[in-house]
């Protein structure tokens, strides 16, 4: 039986969260961009015109109108166009200490209320109020701890590459100009 | 506290809520190709799974019961997930819109996800106190993420192997996953010793 040999973490380098963006402006040395929508048709180029709608795409609720909710800035290497799809990267482990800092943060400080509460023998509405104000007291955690990581610039985005041009569901509306590089 | 310890173990492995109740399949077919973005859902989903029970425990106690609108309770706990789901995204963009650029692709996920309005209805079946629930809650939770991790690292093994061409893709995603639910049957003799 033939084993089948599997890199590991040793030997292979950690490889970067990838994702596909698009330039949508550009000001000076900063490129706005806006991510690719992922869905379950495989996202693709066309998502700024997905959601059914015919005429304005960016209206209250559109996956257009959630996508400009999303825009990030990134330094222009230099010969980023408006329109062009790029890929972009963060560091392997960015998206585990994010999601640590916004979620388990919070969490932890209103379930150890609600353990104090308990340990008191509290009754149910004092046990509420205090997990309440546990998670209130998480949340402000949270934001010192995510403006730490920001200032360390653990969270930027970096540009690894220019992006093949997507493939565009039939079924998902006319591209917008410029969409596909 | 003992009570706790094991009611906490029962709901995350015993009776898993992937394994054992089948609930949130999408997620854990669709977001499990790598492990950092199982990990980053698993907690997404954690946070809201906990947050939402606390909320429709005292939306059951203190809303539906009082007034004798038990009828209305799976639409209002819809609404209240769809409710703190929109929350979360809105904290944390306040937080830091760097973070909601990482984590706010996985919230409207959330909102659609059985398995957190499935274990909102367990808890108020379950006629626990309020930190009892909240607790039932986040083990849930807890298990829910451990699947998602645990399947996520094999699929990212499985990606390096050689499958036959009739199995590669989904048809070995669901054997390997009937694998790891068979695996997790092992933890029910934990609630009959």
């Amino acid at each position: 039986m033939t084993m089948i040999p599997h890199p590991t973490r040793a030997e292979a380098p950690l490889p970067l969260i990838e994702g596909t963006a698009r330039v949508v402006r550009i000001e000076g040395a900063t490129a706005w961009l806006e991510p690719e929508q992922t869905t379950a048709c495989h996202g693709c180029a066309a998502a700024a015109s997905c959601g059914g709608d015919t005429g304005d795409s960016r209206g209250f609720g559109s996956v257009a109108s959630r996508l400009a909710g999303r825009r990030f800035a990134l330094d222009n290497p230099g010969s980023l166009r408006v329109g062009e799809r790029i890929v972009v990267g963060v560091n392997h482990g960015a998206l585990i200490k994010a999601a640590l800092t916004a979620y388990a943060l919070p969490l932890a400080t209103t379930l150890s209320a609600g353990a104090l509460a308990e340990w008191a023998a509290a009754g149910d509405l004092v046990a509420m109020a205090s997990m309440a104000a546990g998670l209130g007291l998480g949340i402000l955690a949270a934001r010192i701890g995510a403006r730490r990581l920001a200032d360390r610039g653990e969270l930027d985005p970096r540009f690894l590459r220019r992006a093949d041009a997507g493939p565009v569901a039939a079924s998902c509306g006319e591209l917008s100009p410029g969409s596909v590089a | 506290m003992k009570e706790f310890a094991l009611m906490m173990i029962g709901a995350a492995l015993v009776n898993n809520v992937i394994l054992a109740r089948f609930l949130g399949l999408c997620s854990f077919m669709g977001v499990t190709t790598r492990i950092d973005t199982a990990a980053g859902m698993g907690l997404a989903t954690t946070f809201v799974m906990t947050v939402s029970a606390m909320i429709d425990w005292g939306v059951q106690r203190y809303l539906l019961e009082a007034w004798d609108l038990g009828y209305l309770r799976t639409i209002t706990f819809i609404l209240v997930i769809a409710s703190t789901v929109q929350f979360t995204e809105l904290v944390i963009r306040k937080i830091s819109p760097t973070l909601f650029q990482m984590l706010g692709i996985y919230l409207p996920l959330i909102a659609t996800n059985c398995a957190v309005l499935g274990v909102a209805l367990l808890v108020v079946e379950g006629r626990m106190g309020f930190v009892a629930s909240t607790m039932f809650a986040f083990a849930s939770s807890v298990g829910f993420s451990l699947v998602m991790v645990i399947f996520a690292g094999l699929r990212e093994r499985l990606a390096l192997a050689n499958v036959p061409q009739l199995f590669a893709g989904p048809p070995i995603a669901f054997i390997l996953a009937s694998l790891l639910a068979m695996a997790f049957m092992g933890f029910s003799g934990i609630s009959t010793g």
